[in-house]
């Protein structure tokens, strides 16, 4: 932990990436670059304060030390602010892009709902069935910008969680609903093991349906061939867990550690036959602990993959008993 | 049974005649503004019985008109759903802190979704 911290400190090509900015006005760089200006500055009054007996000299490199750590000191100030400033920019961005990009997409929405379910009388069959390939292009239209503006909002510290107590197996069980028709499209038999009727959890509704369609399609998308996705849901130490399991063709071993990251996508053998925007694991592990819980996973390449996420029961959490571990 | 009144605040004319013609085929009464100004001066004549207010809005945004509904007296505890697409901890935050029953986001949620809350609200079966 001590190490990764250690190297995560040191690594500063990914804080750049991270920040915004150049490598030379990262924070780390410019607290190594002051350390060194301090050890030389201060071994320079010792050289100075032994070689030359006068009081003067002694003021005038004390102050040329003062001058140079006020210089690096405001440098490191102006560089925080300039981050500070990008970032509320960015915060600005995400927060008109939103609003923007999702009206029309509002529009587009509710105008087909409104015309499927209210006056769709009267439309032949090949109306209804184009109406509804519009209405489900919308729909993706939409969930692709909401990834987007959720990674931004992750970023920034803004994603929003609108929780409320929620049956946690029925959630299971409706996500695999939605997704049994798919399985059926690729050969593949998705099986749910689950023998509680009840597990409350205090979460934000679509957006643990976003994690559980996320974790269910992938399953599903990633096995070469036919194959087998059972999911398993059951209480453990106070937090509802939820398991995934499938055949499928695993990850790669030195990818695993960057499976949650933004934009990461495996190199893994069907990479090019299943489309995403590498963003749907990174939107779910972070859902996923605001909403207290974690996310985890095991996989062999060509053998399969399982992944899990729990979430704290209402009661245990109430009572203080779910304790990550 | 008796109507139940719901004052739609939104400016986008498209979502606000999809909105209200959909509560109407599902026996609500519907009236609409399209800025706030116009918005708050209806929900004192009209006394709904929840309104569905958008944030950003010409003469006076949603927060204002929030704040104006829970000041005035004969309308203070009519239920506000606040139907917006900024959804940031922030915007969320001072909406319910400013008195919102609730908040939706349009993008995500379908029309007969938002009348399922609306109901929900109003304790209609």
């Amino acid at each position: 932990m001590l190490r990764q911290r250690i190297f995560d400190e040191l690594n500063l090509r990914k804080q750049a990436d991270d920040l915004g900015v150049k490598i030379w006005q990262t924070p780390s760089f410019l607290f190594i670059v002051m350390g060194i200006i301090i050890i030389a500055a201060m071994t320079g009054v010792y050289v100075v304060s032994i070689n030359y007996d006068s009081p003067e000299v002694l003021v005038i490199s004390e102050s040329i030390v003062v001058v140079l750590l006020l210089t690096v000191g405001s440098f490191i100030i102006r560089t925080v602010e300039e981050v500070a400033k990008s970032n509320k920019m960015k915060s600005e961005f995400v927060s008109i892009a939103s609003h923007q990009l999702k009206t029309p997409i509002s529009e587009l929405k509710w105008q087909t709902e409104l015309l499927l379910t209210k006056f769709s009388k009267g439309l032949s069959e090949k109306q209804i069935e184009i109406m509804n390939e519009i209405s489900h292009s919308g729909d993706k239209m939409g969930r692709l910008i909401n990834d987007l503006l959720d990674v931004a909002r992750i970023d920034q510290g803004q994603l929003a969680l609108n929780k409320e107590k929620m049956n946690f197996c029925k959630m299971v069980e409706d996500a695999i609903d939605l997704q049994v028709s798919f399985a059926k499209l690729m050969n593949i038999e998705l099986k749910m093991i689950c023998n509680l009727k009840m597990l409350e959890v205090f979460v934000d509704k679509r957006r643990l349906a976003v994690v559980l369609d996320n974790l269910i399609s992938n399953a599903i998308k990633y096995i070469d061939g036919s194959g087998k996705v059972d999911v398993i849901v059951e209480s453990s130490d106070g937090f509802a867990q939820f398991c995934i399991r499938d055949n499928g063709v695993g990850i790669p071993r030195n990818e695993q550690n960057n499976l949650c990251q933004k934009f990461f996508r495996s190199n893994n053998s069907i990479k090019n036959q299943t489309d995403g925007t590498g963003l749907g694991l990174y939107i779910a592990k972070n859902i996923v602990e605001q909403s207290g819980g974690k996310l985890w996973f095991k996989s062999i390449e060509n053998v399969g993959s399982e992944f899990y996420f729990s979430i704290p029961l209402v009661d245990s959490e109430k009572k203080g008993l779910a304790v990550l571990k | 049974m008796e109507k139940k009144k719901i004052l739609i605040i939104e400016d986008d004319i498209v979502l606000q005649k999809a909105l209200a013609e959909y509560l109407a085929s599902e026996n609500f009464e519907v009236k609409c503004s399209s800025d706030g100004e116009v918005g708050i001066k209806m929900a004192i004549e009209e006394s709904p019985d929840l309104i569905l207010l958008d944030i950003v809005l010409p003469k006076k945004d949603g927060y204002a008109v929030l704040e104006d509904v829970r000041k005035t007296e004969s309308i203070k505890n009519v239920p506000i759903v606040l139907l917006t697409n900024l959804g940031s901890i922030s915007d969320v935050e001072k909406a319910l802190g400013l008195g919102a029953t609730t908040y939706l986001v349009k993008a995500d949620y379908k029309l007969e979704e938002v009348t399922a809350k609306v109901k929900e609200i109003l304790k209609i079966q």
